[in-house]
Parts: C-alpha cells; sequence; structure tokens
C-alpha cells in the first residue's frame, strides 16, 4: 500500500477528509475532530469555544517526514499506546527546552 | 505522534483527540474550554452524543442559557471516555497555561483516569512542568526530549534544499551552516533545567 496516500485517507484536522475511510486493517478512527457532526455546531459552541483543527494543520504541514521517528520506536511510547498497560502506564509526558521538537514528535 | 496513533494498523477502535495550549490565548484556554475542546473531538456522530445533549437541552432552559462549570464538564468527559472503547488525550505545551488552570486540567485528567484507568493521556510541557506532572501522576512515564543530530541534519538539509534565494549558496556556505549548526545541539541539549530533573526522576 503507498502510505503517503493511505496517510493523507486517514489524517485529522484537515477539513472535510472522511475518517470512515479507513481500511480494514488499520484503527477505525471514530471521533476525530473532523468527525464533529455539522449539525450540532450550537452544541460544540457550547462545549468550548476553541478549536485546535487550525493549530494540528499548521503542525501537520511544518513537519517534515521521517524527523522525530525515533520516539515512536521508544519502549515507552509503545508500552504507553499498546493495549495491556493499566492505569500505571496511562500517563506520558515528554518534557523539553523551547524549541527541542516536543509538538513535533513523529 | 497523533497521526501515527491513526495510521497504525491495529484491529480494535481508537478515539484520538488532541489540544494545543498558546500562551498567546491562554485566559481563553481555560480548563473547562480545554477539556470541551477534548470533548468536542470525542462526541462520535450520533454515539456519544446522548448525554452531552441532555445536559445542553438542560443548560438552555435555564434562564440565559448557562455557562458550563468545571465540574460538569469534568463529569461529561468522564462519561464520554468511559463509554468509547479506547481514547488517547494528547495535550500540548501544558507550561503555556496559566498555573490555576494547568492545576484544574490535571487534576481532571487524574480523575478521569480514576474511572477509566485504560484512557491514556501524552503530554508535553517545559522541564518545569514535570514536577506538577509527577504529583498529579505518580506512576506516570516522564520523557526528555532533546534534538537528535539526524533529525537536525535533515531538517536543514530540506530547508536548504528549498531555498529560494539558492544562488546565493554554494557547496562551502551549505557545509558551512550544516557544520556550525550540528555543532552547537550538544549545548542545546543541556539546558539550565536538565540537571536537576535527571536526578529527580
Amino acid at each position: 500500500m503507498d502510505n503517503t496516500t493511505y496517510r493523507h485517507s486517514v489524517s485529522i484536522g484537515t477539513g472535510n477528509v472522511d475518517c470512515n475511510n479507513v481500511t480494514n486493517s488499520h484503527n477505525k478512527i471514530i471521533n476525530v475532530n473532523n468527525a464533529i457532526p455539522d449539525d450540532n455546531p450550537e452544541i460544540m459552541q457550547w462545549l468550548s469555544p476553541l478549536d485546535p483543527r487550525g493549530r494540528h494543520q499548521d503542525v501537520r504541514t511544518g513537519r517534515l517526514d521521517g524527523v522525530g521517528n525515533w520516539f515512536l520506536e521508544t519502549d515507552q511510547f509503545r508500552e504507553w499506546r499498546s493495549k495491556e498497560g493499566g492505569a500505571d502506564k496511562a500517563v506520558l509526558f515528554c518534557y523539553g527546552n523551547p524549541g527541542v521538537g516536543k509538538t513535533y514528535l513523529r | 505522534m497523533i497521526d501515527d496513533l491513526c495510521d497504525r494498523p491495529c484491529e480494535e477502535e481508537i478515539a484520538v483527540s488532541m489540544f494545543y495550549c498558546d500562551f498567546r490565548d491562554q485566559h481563553d484556554q481555560t480548563a473547562t474550554n480545554i477539556l470541551g475542546a477534548i470533548l468536542k473531538q470525542l462526541v462520535a456522530k450520533g454515539q456519544v452524543l446522548e448525554h452531552v445533549q441532555k445536559a445542553f437541552q438542560k443548560a438552555k432552559q435555564e434562564v440565559g442559557g448557562r455557562g458550563l462549570r468545571l465540574p460538569d464538564m469534568v463529569q461529561m468527559l468522564k462519561q464520554a471516555v468511559a463509554t468509547l472503547p479506547r481514547v488517547f488525550i494528547c495535550i500540548d505545551a501544558l507550561d503555556e497555561c496559566l498555573p490555576r488552570h494547568l492545576l484544574e486540567i490535571l487534576v481532571s485528567l487524574d480523575d478521569i483516569l480514576d474511572e477509566s484507568p485504560g484512557a491514556r493521556i501524552f503530554l508535553t510541557g517545559r522541564p518545569q512542568v514535570a514536577i506538577e506532572i509527577r504529583r498529579y501522576f505518580t506512576t506516570g512515564v516522564i520523557v526528555p526530549i532533546s534534538p537528535k543530530t539526524h533529525d537536525v541534519k535533515r531538517y536543514l538539509e530540506k530547508k536548504l534544499e528549498m531555498d529560494t534565494e539558492h544562488y546565493a549558496m554554494s557547496d562551502g556556505l551549505r557545509a558551512d551552516i550544516l557544520r556550525t549548526i550540528l555543532g552547537k545541539i550538544p549545548e542545546t541539549c543541556l539546558g539550565a533545567y536538565m540537571s536537576p530533573l535527571h536526578t529527580m526522576f
């Protein structure tokens, strides 16, 4: 499968991209931000006036593929992401000085 | 990281929500509003909405329509997280929140985890925030992030390649830029905050 094409099909925060197009072999992403129902703008506004979609798109655009990939291979990230961990593995905090690339980890 | 969660092959259903804190917006980025933005993303089409919808209708009936309070928000978020199969909540740059908002967010997340220990929370921030994280999440995993030389090199090479004023560039200058910047990485990594934290955790 062409990874680049695929990634675009499930990217979050990219406007009208429909996440239900995810193929069966991958996570069914329910509820990423673009899945916010359009028929409930009043409820959405009531829940919060903030909308992180624009910022997420900026980060995705500014990120260079491959940079920060090392983090995804760390034991800490894998354990946190895995199904097995209980409450003691629930929180993962990455810290660093400004500009080290925390936001752009990949 | 967020894209990786979404793209990774896996058979289970997951829900990913995220928020980027920004000091320029810190007065509006209250705990209630941030958690509300998280909840918005967890509200799937016709799935979790029921309890949220009921709460909304109830609030609307009150005189002038009632704004949300933090306990109401936490309750709704708790219910959403408990209903969904697997929830990932990611919040970036916690140090950009006002301190009182930060504490409220951490207490609320802790509260949510008490009821849904399977939920996964990913947080980032400057080193000083680690102390607060440790206070609320005693078993939380704390990872220092520092720039990797190969990442910086890759990034620089790409930037140089895309330089619009390429006529002003020569091989010698390009090599100088790479050498000078890459040579400074060790200093950048060892910020003043790092040493005490490494001994603390």
